[in-house]
């Protein structure tokens, strides 16, 4: 919302004070002013004058020249370019030698062979708004001619306010006004509203309000006698300054009020509203399936028992409000006027408005739970401004709802406002503020009670009243200090999250971390390698596009869409891990949430082949569940979609199938666009990997010396070296301390169909140097055992 | 033999070593002279048996002196072969050390969970533990609980993800505030966490926003926590983040459950103050949001707002992120471009 200095100071003082400082006390308090623009600054030397004559260029379709003239001048001749000029005009003319507000001087300048004298200005070239559709058209009822322009726009500025949302009273220059008032310890003084007696000349009005929870108060206003004369120029001015239209003296002054004290109005021509027999029914009720109404926008809606209707002898004339009729609209013959002040409920507007897809300034009100006291206050300031200045008289009006509440006073202890704001605050500090905020105190032993101002509807509890006095003394008052540890935190927000454990592992191997929405196009990752298997997405009912329409199940789809972005930018090695969950349907139960780790190894025309690369995954894979806590891995061959035939695993911990590795199927990599092998590994994190991760326990350390013996094998060359080692490992050899593969070799020369291996063994005893017999009888055991695993041949 | 023939047998057996250019020619040199059995020197030695005990005081003098000089002009040469044999076998395994690395071949963490690290280990010193929840909620934690019924206008900044049936029931959490909830329903305070973590809202990718995005919760429960507590651990968090320097200023905000509720702004980097077009014309930058916890919010969480009082604020680390490292769009930091990541 935007407001004006101007008008802010007439409801309070703002002598001596910077719009700054205004900003700053209204934005640290709540309102945050985002934009202070300088409102028809510097406009002294920019004259009014009259086009007393008026002609196209010669040789141009849009330039017109006009004599310009002001008192005791002769007419000057002044070229423009818009078309909206017309003779006997009064125009703001910057003549040569001017400085314009947005930083121009204006000269003499030949154009087309004539010396025009200076400028005649749009809105927007003298900084009153964005306006640039014409020459300003002054209206000779305020204008005089040859005076200066700052005469009818006074300096000022216009505040861009964010209101919170609910801070509904603050949507009005009178609720900024209040906020200022207690912020400067300034007097607040409210817009004149005197009511006169009301004539009985004009036609009587009846309101009936079908359910007060809809609507609980409506206020009906008659006024008659208007003519067709626009609103004061102050009105006008104002209304411009904060970018309204002018709409007529009448809208102008419904908008005016609403601006001013908060409170949309309504007006109905009178003339344009049913009204068999003399009494003009109004009433406020649900709608009915099957009516509609045209509105004002020309739009013709349909209204339903969910929608509030403003009835006039049962037909309705406005979506209550939301938006008025077309047919009761208020035009340039309008004379006399039923004006209506009321609140509607706010959670029945908001479903309104959502439905019809339709936001005004009232709605906007309303929605935030516009004080009910404020139709009043609105209904008076109209009366007031249409009888003293649009020359109206007041009929007997009409009111529906229910009695309105009056405020309810609050109990307040100083002292839990203390202990809440964490600051020493006596009586009278807390008193004070509340008091400077309209709200009434009354002191009592301790504890005292506040009555909050009537259009408060955001303060109803003790710690409201806490939430006042902090920000109407500032924050910038309250000591900062830090809570007292009384306990001492849990003993397990020391363990290492699994989290970090995994993040220093990956990165420790050469992984660099990666992040994505949590959010894919299920279709396409069903194409990539999934732990989860064969599940349903999650779907998304509101999705932003296909693409991100459903909840991720892993993190592969994301990661090979990385690689093939960075591969696009020319990165020829693409290592990337990722942590996060992952989301699977369960049905109508609550999703489960995996915590799940991906890793990618990606290498165009490297040195490393796939196989090298995919064997550093393993190890990662390995070591990781080992500073996890996770213990052995064990990898299981087998084929996997997605995933090349022949290298693809499980892997295995304990009895739990913990994920997969291999290398991607090269029909996948080409669907997601990426070019050489692509190793990869999914893995489920939670319920494997513990917090604190491995619990290191010391092994005894013989110092006895070690004998260490090579054994090399032939095997068929599909042998499994997995489960060949289970098989040693199953000997339980007491002295065989470590078995460690160090060499596999393929060529020729063994023969065809088998490779060979060589194993390193460790042994050691405890007590005593073992023997060249006993090393080599465990050299015999671990022989046989790999024969009878994988047909193993001494070599 | 007499001394001179001695003395003639040294200078040739020192113009020898003085000429030997190998370690094997050294050695050639000193079987030939010193040679336990045959060396030239050795057998002259052997004569002294042979004089007469005048001669041989003389001779054997003169023999001590002769082997004692060879021996350690062997000894020397040795040395100096030596070395220059290591120096020749260096020279063959060259390595151009100039080779200009950049760095070792390891990974690097992703900004936003660098910061969300550093965040976590600020508030650790103070007592914080960091836990998690679930990013899939239902309405009752993620709006109800945190006093938001349905139709509350403050819903509206949280443009919500729904699921589709049969998890109709589900919602993409909006902030990271229902883990306040799931704590204070798990367990008596006192309590003080913080919770990193995915949330998720309907807005489209632009370079401020992404429907998916990190929040880190905090919240602090106990006997006598006050506004000024907060303000306390706001101020050493955000100059922790920020630097010792930065200017800070709260202001008074809403969300329906904090009462009285703030928010924090730095000064921003780039104007420091002046405005500019990183902060809008403004000077500020928001980058949290906070408050006292709102009794009935404690309430709902079993927590009697008559023996503890609390706060609570939540703020985002892709934000941060982009504040901090001059990132423009936020949407690169889920691109993953390794040029980028690389800095980190």
């Amino acid at each position: 919302m935007r407001v004006s200095h101007e008008w802010l100071g007439e409801m309070v003082d703002l002598e001596g004070v910077e719009p700054a400082q205004v900003a700053d006390l209204l934005t640290l308090s709540g309102t945050e002013v985002e934009k202070v623009t300088p409102f028809g600054v510097g406009l002294d030397q920019v004259v009014v004058g009259e086009v007393v004559g008026l002609r196209r260029v010669e040789g141009s379709d849009h330039l017109f020249l006009a004599h310009v003239a002001i008192p005791g001048l002769e007419p000057r001749e002044v070229i423009c370019g818009a078309d909206n000029l017309f003779v006997g005009a009064l125009v703001p003319w910057a003549r040569p030698g001017t400085h314009l507000p947005i930083g121009v001087e204006i000269g003499r300048k030949r154009l087309r062979g004539i010396w025009s004298e200076g400028m005649l200005c749009a809105p927007d070239e003298l900084g009153l708004g964005s306006d640039h559709d014409g020459v300003l058209i002054l209206s000779p009822e305020d204008a005089e001619v040859g005076m200066p322009l700052a005469r009818l726009y006074p300096a000022d500025h216009l505040y861009e306010l964010e209101v919170l949302s609910n801070r509904a009273d603050c949507l009005s220059h009178w609720g900024v006004a209040r906020e200022l008032s207690a912020l400067l310890s300034r007097p607040l003084r409210d817009p004149e509203a005197s009511r006169p007696a009301p004539s009985s000349a004009a036609p009587a009005v009846q309101v009936t309000v079908a359910s007060s929870a809809d609507c609980p108060v409506y206020l009906a206003e008659v006024l008659t006698g208007f003519s067709n004369a626009p609103a004061p120029a102050f009105v006008r001015r104002r209304l411009t300054a904060i970018g309204q239209r002018s709409l007529g003296g009448i809208v102008d002054l419904a908008n005016y009020v609403m601006f001013e004290v908060g409170q949309p109005l309504h007006t109905f021509d009178l003339d344009r509203l049913p009204a068999p027999g003399d009494e003009l029914a109004v009433g406020v009720r649900r709608g009915r399936t099957g009516e509609s109404l045209t509105c004002l926008d020309g739009v013709t809606r349909e209204l339903d028992p969910e929608t509030l209707v403003v009835t006039v002898g049962d037909a309705p004339q406005a979506v209550a409000g939301l938006i008025g009729g077309e047919a009761s609209a208020v035009g340039g013959d309008t004379s006399q006027v039923l004006l209506e002040a009321a609140n509607f409920n706010w959670a029945r507007l908001r479903s309104t408005s959502r439905r019809l897809r339709l936001r005004t300034e009232a709605s906007g009100r309303f929605e935030r739970q516009l004080s009910p006291h404020l139709a009043r206050r609105g209904a008076d300031r109209f009366v007031h401004l249409a009888v003293r200045h649009l020359g109206a008289r007041l009929g007997p009006g009409a009111e529906g709802g229910a009695p309105l509440a009056p405020a309810e006073a609050i109990r307040c202890d100083p002292v839990r406002i203390s202990s809440i704001l964490g600051m020493e605050l006596g009586p009278e500090a807390v008193a004070s503020p509340l008091r400077r905020l309209q709200f009434e105190v009354w002191p009592g032993d301790g504890e005292m009670l506040a009555t909050p101002s009537p259009y408060r509807t955001d303060v109803t509890t003790e710690v409201d009243l806490a939430e006042e006095v902090g920000r109407i003394i500032g924050y910038r008052e309250v000591p900062g200090t830090l809570p007292a540890i009384r306990q001492p935190p849990p003993l397990e927000a020391l363990a290492e999250p699994v989290a970090r454990l995994t993040s220093a592992a990956c990165r420790a191997a050469g992984f660099s971390e990666a992040m994505s929405l949590s959010l894919v196009s299920g279709e396409r990752e069903r194409l990539a390698p999934r732990l989860v298997g064969d599940l349903a997405h999650l779907e998304l009912a509101n999705p932003l596009s296909m693409q991100l329409g459903s909840l991720r199940q892993g993190l592969l789809q994301g990661l090979l869409q990385s690689a093939h972005h960075n591969q696009a930018r020319g990165q020829d090695s693409v290592r990337l891990f990722e942590q996060g969950a992952a989301f699977w349907a369960r049905g109508q139960e609550r999703p489960e949430e995996p915590w799940m780790l991906a890793v990618l190894d990606l290498a165009d025309g490297s040195a490393e082949d796939g196989a090298t690369r995919l064997r550093r995954i393993m190890a990662l894979i390995a070591s990781l569940s080992s500073v996890g806590g996770g213990g052995a891995v064990e990898f299981r061959p087998v084929a996997w979609p997605a995933l090349h035939r022949a290298r693809a695993a499980e892997v295995w911990a304990g009895a739990e199938r913990r994920g997969i590795v291999g290398e991607v199927a090269q029909p996948v990599t080409d669907a997601f666009d990426v070019r050489g092998r692509v190793e990869v590994a999914e893995l489920r994190l939670d319920g494997w990997l513990k917090p604190g991760g491995r619990q290191g326990h010391a092994p005894p350390l013989p110092r006895t010396p070690a004998l260490v013996l090579d054994l090399s094998v032939t095997v068929p060359s599909r042998a499994l070296l997995g489960p060949a080692l289970q098989a040693v490992a199953a000997l339980g050899l007491p002295e065989l301390e470590r078995v460690t593969p160090i060499d596999e070799y393929l060529g020729d020369q063994l023969g065809t169909g088998v490779k060979g291996w060589t194993l390193r063994l460790r042994l050691r005893h405890p007590e005593r140097t073992l023997t060249a017999a006993e090393g080599d009888r465990a050299r015999q055991a671990v022989l046989r055992a790999l024969e009878l695993e994988v047909g193993a041949k001494p070599r | 033999m007499t001394p001179v023939d001695l003395q003639e047998l040294t200078a040739m057996a020192l113009e020898e070593i003085a000429r030997a250019d190998s370690l094997d020619r050294l050695d050639e040199v000193r079987l030939r002279y010193l040679g336990r059995r045959d060396g030239l020197v050795t057998l002259a030695g052997q004569r002294l048996r042979e004089l007469g005990p005048e001669q041989r005081a003389v001779f054997g003098q003169e023999f001590n002196r002769a082997s004692g000089q060879l021996r350690s002009a062997l000894e020397t040469r040795q040395r100096e072969l030596a070395a220059g044999e290591a120096e020749r076998r260096e020279d063959a395994e060259w390595v151009d050390m100039s080779h200009p690395f950049r760095e070792a071949d390891q990974g690097h963490a992703h900004p936003v969970t660098g910061l969300i690290r550093e965040i976590e280990d600020i508030f650790a010193f103070l007592g914080y533990q960091s836990v998690g929840g679930p990013e899939l909620e239902d309405d009752q934690h993620n709006f109800q609980l945190l006093n938001m019924p349905p139709e509350h206008p403050a819903r509206d900044a949280h443009d919500t993800f729904y699921l589709s049936p049969p998890a109709g029931g589900w919602l993409y959490r909006t902030h990271t505030s229902p883990v306040q909830m799931r704590a204070m329903l798990g367990s008596p305070p006192p309590l003080r966490i913080i919770v990193p973590g995915k949330v998720a809202r309907r807005d489209n990718p632009d370079p401020t926003h992404t429907p998916v995005f990190h929040q880190v919760e905090g919240l602090c429960i106990d006997h006598g926590v006050t506004l000024g507590d907060l303000k306390g651990t706001l101020e050493y968090a955000i100059r922790a983040l920020f630097g010792r320097d930065r200017r800070v200023r709260l202001r008074a905000s809403f969300f329906p459950y904090t009462e009285p509720s703030l928010e924090a702004d730095v000064a921003c980097a780039v104007c420091q103050g002046a405005g500019c077009r990183t902060c809008l014309q403004k000077g500020w930058i928001e980058i949290l949001g906070s408050g006292m916890v709102h009794p009935q919010v404690l309430r709902n969480g079993g927590v009697d707002p008559g023996t503890y009082s609390g706060f609570a604020f939540g703020m985002g680390p892709d934000r941060i992120a982009v504040l901090r490292y001059g990132l423009t769009d936020l949407r690169d930091l889920y691109e993953n471009d390794l040029r980028l990541l690389e800095c980190f």
